[in-house]
Formats: C-alpha cells, structure tokens, sequence
C-alpha cells in the first residue's frame, strides 16, 4: 500500500512535468513525450488528471479575466530587470557549489552499470523521461543506479539529451575530467585521439573545478590525447551528433581521427596508413560504406587499400 | 506562388508521413481502439481550419491530437459529475434534462472561478503573473522569464506548483 502511494505520487510529479513543458508553444519532444506514456499506462491517466484541470481552471479564469485583469500590477511587477544578470550569476555560482558537495557525498558509494556497443552499433538509453544518451558504436558508458543525473563515458561517443535541474546539473566524467550541464543536447567523444566535446542546445561547463571552460551552442571543445591544451572552435549546431543519422564530418581532421571514427560507425577495419600525414575535410553518409568500403576513397579524396583484412587510408 | 495553400499542404504532407508516430502516440496517450477514430479527427481538422504558416508541422499535429485527447477526459469526467449529481438530486427522473445550463450551475461556475483565482493568488503574485501570462495569454514561457527578469526553471518551477495546486483542487471537487 506505502509502495503504491509513493509509486503514485512518483508518476504524479512526473505528470506535473510533463504538463508544464508540454504545455509550453516551444515544446518539440514528442517522441521523449510517447516513451514516458509508453513506460506505463497509468502516466497518460495521471497526465490527463492534472492537464485537464489546468484546462478546467484557466477556461474558468478566462470566463471572469476581465473583472480581475489589473490585479495587484505593481507586486507582480517587482522584479526590476536590471537585476536579471547578478542574479543568474549567483544561481549558476549556487548550482556548481551544489554539484561540488554532491560529488563529494557520492563519490564512495556509486552503483555503477556498464552499457556498451559494438562498433557499428548504435544504442539509446532512457534515464528519465527527458534524459536520454544515444552510444555510438564501440562505446561504454558508466551509469550509477542510485544517481540518473550521473554517467562516466569511458571510451567511445555519445550524445547527450538531459533535462536541466539547476539544483542537480547532469555530470558527465571523462577520463579525470568533468562535466556539468547548464543545458541539454551536447555530445561528448573520448578515444585514443583525445576528447571533444561539442554543445547544439544549451552549455556544458567543462572542467568547473580547474579550467572551468564554458562551452555554448555551436562550439566543441578539443583536447588531444596527452595534451594538456584546449581549443575551442565553432561547428554548426547540427553537426552535433548527426552521426545518429549516419552522418560524419570531418574539418581539417588528422587520417587516426577519420579512421576512428569511422570505425567506431559501420565497425569496419579502417586504419591510418602509417607514417601518413595530412588532413581530411568532408561529409559523408556511412551506410554505402557498409557495401563498399573503398568507395571512401572518392568520397574523401583518400587513397584506400585493402591489406590483411584491414582498410588502410592514406592521403592521396 | 501563395505561402497560405503551401504551408498547408505542408501540414498534410506531414500528417501523411507521421500518420504512424502519431497513432502510436494516441495509443500511449490512452486512445486505446479509438486512436485510429481521433487520427481522423486530427486530419479533419488540419483541413479545415487551415492554420498559416506553421513552424514546425510534426509539434503542431502532436498537439492537435493532444488537445483532442484532454478535451475527451475532460467531457467525460465532466459527465460524470453531472451523472452524480444528477442522480443524487434527481433520482427516478428521465436522463439528458441535467445537461441544461440551470441557473444554479452558472451560480455554482462563478464560485469555482472565484475558488480557482483565489487559490492563484495565494499562491504569490509572482506565480499567478506566469500563470495569467502563460496559459491565459498565452505567451511562451521563455518569454514570459524574458519578461519578468527570472530564470526560465524559476517559471518551470512556479508553473508546476500552480498545476499541483489546482489538479488538489480539482480533486477536491470530485
């Protein structure tokens, strides 16, 4: 009975949720919206209880609005714009010290599970209804049990989609380094070429305890393996995790970098030629790839060669 | 070259391809059998009325058909009640004659928006402001944080206790 009231009063708020971001004219993720009624028939009964009495009571408010349109104007108005910016300051300053206790707090008693791909695979993992992590292939991702706003990323790429509590930012570990969400879509990539870290919707906050790098819509941050330097350059937003779609680009990239790549994306033996140098730009879809690997070569302006087993790219 | 006739076969064409996203949707929605009856639905009204340019035709259909479904729950919920109070007042009498507008109903009505405002406003002038300016007005909740200089988790958040209190109220009056 205790377990059924708390399971209610679970699905209740998440209900509450729901209803506020889909009630908002932007709202856009109806297929996040689909997966939580999906998870249990009792979220659409508990999603129509509160969406139909906010319904109810602004039709009712409506029926009387004018009578009660001037009401109170000056204690609504209270808020001086001015103040808007020493104020979200402080409340990012709050959400980062709040993340410093917590991580010291859980750090001994994490429950870790592992979720990994193989290359060429690809793999969506539902934390929440608004927080879900798309792998890519050859990845392994660490989630905690007892913390959803928590994943370690210990090889691979992965896209991030969080819902932003600024009272629990969502953390992502890479290697011995941190990041905190101060928004929602970013992907990360952690292989033997280094780290990136590129953001379409919202910030990420990367290393807030020692660089403390800010990265916002349309930048990915680099960082080559045994580097202790950062770059942050532009991408277009959409380039952001269109490996989803089959998708890779390539700006200026080294031939290890394209190679990783695209063998983490079709699990082909794509390697470097060694001792070969040289940089690659393009965009391409990897599924002819699947039927025809060497058919890179034209699609990159690469030399490829098939040799025991693997395809070894070079420049041309 | 008119942007109206384009826009709306847009809207078609989009219905056309997502008819299965949607109908997937109403089933989790709880449309059960009916799903397919309220795609229909959806379709008839998108050709009717025609909307102007929309900004992105896959939100618009997903929110026609939501729309839909709470205006289901709620005129059945709504008939439930009346089916209640019709009974307990009226028992033995001929069904359908409780569905006229009474004069007590409309009494009873202006008590619940006097109920309903009250419980608005007990909740802080900052919070029944974002409700008036969201969900009566209608303006994005991003706009509505522009607005008032607040954070839009601030306006999140203040919506949220807004809805919790009146889905309480709601059930109150059950």
């Amino acid at each position: 009975m205790a377990n059924d009231m708390a399971s209610d009063n679970v699905i209740r708020d998440e209900a509450l949720g729901w209803t506020v971001r889909v009630g908002d004219p932007a709202f856009a993720d109806w297929e996040a919206f689909t997966l939580w009624l999906e998870a249990d028939p009792a979220h659409a009964r508990a999603y129509d209880e509160v969406a139909a009495s906010v319904a109810d009571a602004a039709q009712l408010v409506v029926a009387v609005a004018p009578a009660n349109d001037d009401l109170k104007p000056d204690e609504a108005d209270e808020a001086p714009p001015r103040r808007r910016r020493p104020w979200l300051a402080s409340a990012i300053a709050a959400s980062l010290a709040v993340v410093a206790g917590f991580w010291a707090f859980q750090g001994q008693q994490r429950d870790f599970y592992t979720v990994e791909t193989a290359l060429g695979e690809t793999r969506r993992v539902t934390l929440d209804a608004d927080t879900h992590i798309e792998l890519a292939g050859g990845t392994a991702v660490r989630f905690d049990r007892k913390d959803k706003r928590y994943a370690q990323l210990d090889h691979g790429q992965a896209l991030f989609t969080v819902r932003h509590d600024a009272a629990h930012p969502f953390e992502v570990t890479v290697g011995k380094e941190r990041l905190v969400d101060i928004g929602t879509v970013f992907d990360v990539r952690h292989d033997a070429q280094g780290l990136s870290v590129a953001v379409s919707e919202g910030a990420v906050q990367f290393d807030p305890d020692g660089a403390d790098v800010r990265v916002s819509p349309g930048e990915v941050l680099r960082r080559a393996a045994g580097a202790g330097e950062y770059t942050l350059t532009r991408l277009p937003a959409e380039q952001v995790g269109e490996w989803r779609e089959g998708r890779l680009t390539f700006e200026s990239a080294s031939l290890e970098d394209v190679a990783a790549q695209l063998k983490r994306a079709t699990g082909i033996e794509y390697v470097a030629s060694p001792g070969g140098s040289g940089t690659v730009s393009g965009s391409i879809l990897v599924a002819p790839l699947r039927k025809d690997p060497a058919s890179l070569g034209a699609l990159l302006g690469l030399s490829v060669r098939s040799e025991n087993g693997h395809w070894v790219i070079g420049s041309r | 070259m008119t942007v109206e006739p384009a826009s709306s076969a847009g809207l078609e064409a989009a219905f056309l391809e997502n008819r299965d996203k949607l109908l997937r949707f109403l089933r989790a929605r709880g449309a059960g059998e009916a799903a397919e009856d309220i795609v229909q639905e959806v379709w008839l009204k998108i050709s009717a009325s025609r909307p102007g340019p929309v900004a992105s035709p896959l939100s618009y259909l997903f929110r026609t058909a939501d729309l839909l479904m709470i205006d289901r729950f709620r005129s059945t919920r709504q008939a439930d009640v009346r089916d209640r109070d019709w009974t307990e007042v009226n028992a033995g009498d001929p069904p359908g004659v409780s569905a006229e507008p009474s004069a007590e109903r409309r009494i009873a009505a202006a008590q619940e928006a006097a109920t309903v405002l009250a419980l608005l406003d007990g909740l802080g002038a900052r919070a029944a402001k974002i409700f008036r300016r969201h969900r009566i007005e209608g303006a994005a909740q991003k706009v509505v944080a522009a607005e008032m200089g607040i954070s839009l988790s601030t306006v999140e958040s203040d919506l949220r206790v807004a809805y919790r209190a009146l889905a309480e109220w709601k059930e109150r009056s059950k």
